[in-house]
């Protein structure tokens, strides 16, 4: 608390600012936390880490550059089964997530009987890290390309739930009102009031979550969900370049897909 | 034709807005309604599209008692009037044209909405509006694009495409400057002569109240201190419904 006087004799006392007390238990927390975690120096290998790189950019003994890069004809079917699993998983788990992101917003359901609800459940997906998804939907539907769509559904879900009912909050209500004033009902208002304020962003969004779950769907092939992951998972033994390879695949694909989502974001400013 | 009868508006904070209110509004009036901050008017405006329902009294738009109305009756009744904001109350990032179009939503039953799709004459309607407004070479720019007197142009634009026959403006030009401000208040007047519709605005500025309506309404404390013809507003009037006279450059000019 600081007390300022002006001239005249006026007091006046700023009142205390409850953020550096929250920042300073956070802090002390971080030291306290430091001093239980053991680092283990032995797990770092400098060399080890060369060794690995060198194998996975160059062709294994026994076969030629023209191997290394033929390998990429392998992966053509596994790239193509994971951008098609994101692209799915990202249209539906986003379409899933527009009544529920209505639900969640304070602005339009001004109840807590039904945010604060539809909030909670929001969470509970969100908890779940994708990888955990992908394990639980390979054990009900079986390895493949199925089980890596319905991860990445959920996934998007939590994410994209999320943000638009925070957009859906941060809109301009008086043309609501207006819409209201006109006659139109609670439906006909929020089609011309809220929703062309909310869909370019909704779309921005559908593509930047495309652009994560082609990364995270490269991954998700690990625990069985088909696609280019597998691929990794199958050779990373035995065969660091065609890792490498698929690697080299990936980037290319990825820089494309962002290339592609930068710039239509771009253009739904 | 508008009529307050004994009209008492308490806001659930227990502020009463309006004690006991007695009016009536002829079809074609230009009225306009002035007082302090606070002392009633946007309660007042508002109550007669029920955008605020009353609490206790009668209120009749061409004898009908709105008190009790809701759902589509309502509904019906708010798409006859139409209202004008302060602050214009566009979607900002939508085209000028998708804005006025709004105005015939209400025409519609929801489901049609939907999809935006609107009849031929629904648009040739609102690109007449936005002719009268002076502004139809602005149709197919972005809302945000305009000047904010070109922007209450709009409004009213979509005011008009309601078809309706009372428009209310709640503050309609203070967040515009005073050369903008005489324009659009032209604007009103010519849309009150030309189409016979009844004008009813709250207004801060006491010069152009007396301006442009031909009738007056004062309140203060929620009570209509004075009603009577703009020509007739002298000192003594604006002493009773501002508590003292106004000075000179309190008013917007002449």
């Amino acid at each position: 608390m600081t007390k300022f006087t002006l001239q005249n004799g006026k007091t006046i006392v700023k009142p205390f600012n409850k953020i550096w007390l929250i920042l300073g238990i956070v802090t002390a927390l971080v030291v306290i936390f430091s001093f239980f975690i053991k680092f283990e120096p032995r797990l770092i290998n400098l060399s080890e880490l060369g060794v690995i790189i060198k194998k996975m950019f160059t062709p294994k003994a026994g076969r030629t550059w023209g191997d290394y890069f033929g390998f990429i004809n392998n992966l053509w079917e596994p790239l193509i089964s994971t951008i098609e699993m994101s692209l799915a998983g990202t249209v539906i788990g986003s379409l899933m997530a527009v009544p529920v992101a209505i639900l969640a917003a304070k602005n339009i359901f001004k109840s807590q009987w039904v945010y604060v609800p539809v909030r909670f459940f929001m969470n509970l997906i969100r908890t779940i890290p994708a990888m955990l998804l992908a394990v639980l939907a390979v054990y009900f539907v079986g390895i493949g390309v199925l089980s890596g769509v319905i991860a990445i559904t959920l996934f998007t879900f939590g994410i994209m739930s999320k943000m638009l009912y925070e957009v859906i909050e941060t809109v301009d209500m008086s043309p609501y009102e207006a819409l209201e004033s006109t006659g139109a009902s609670k439906v006909q208002a929020f089609r011309y009031a809220v929703f062309p304020q909310v869909f370019p962003v909704f779309l921005s969004y559908l593509i930047y979550i495309f652009e994560i779950n082609v990364r995270a769907s490269a991954i998700l092939g690990y625990v069985g969900a088909g696609g280019i992951g597998m691929i990794i998972k199958d050779n990373i033994l035995y065969n660091y370049d065609r890792v490498g390879a698929t690697l080299i695949l990936m980037l290319v694909v990825i820089l494309a897909v962002q290339f592609f989502s930068n710039y239509v974001r771009g253009k739904l400013q | 034709m508008i009529k307050f009868v004994d009209v008492v508006k308490t806001y659930p904070n227990g502020t009463q807005a309006l004690r006991g209110i007695n009016l009536s509004i002829r079809d074609g009036e230009f009225v306009a309604i002035i007082g302090l901050s606070g002392a009633g008017k946007s309660t007042l405006l508002r109550s007669i599209n029920k955008m605020h329902s009353i609490t206790s009294g009668q209120l009749f738009i061409d004898d009908v008692e709105i008190s009790s109305i809701k759902g589509k009756d309502l509904r019906m009744l708010r798409r006859s009037i139409g209202m004008i904001f302060q602050s214009f109350n566009l979607v900002k990032r939508m085209s000028v044209f998708n804005n006025v179009m709004t105005g015939r939503v209400a025409y519609h039953p929801t489901l049609k909405t939907l999809f935006g799709l609107f009849p031929r004459e629904d648009k040739l309607l609102a690109l007449e509006s936005l002719d009268t407004m002076g502004i139809l070479d602005k149709a197919f720019q972005r809302a945000d694009q305009l000047s904010g007197g070109q922007q209450q142009r709009v409004a009213l634009a979509r005011a008009l495409t309601q078809k309706p026959k009372v428009i209310l403006a709640d503050e309609p030009v203070a967040s515009l400057d005073p050369i903008t401000t005489v324009q659009v208040m032209d604007d009103f007047a010519r849309i009150n002569r030309e189409y016979g519709i009844t004008i009813v605005a709250n207004m801060h500025h006491v010069d152009l109240a007396v301006k442009y309506a031909t009738r007056i309404i004062g309140i203060k404390n929620g009570e209509v201190v004075y009603d009577g013809p703009s020509s007739q507003v002298k000192d003594d009037v604006l002493v009773q419904i501002y508590g003292r006279s106004l000075k000179h450059d309190e008013l917007l000019g002449e």
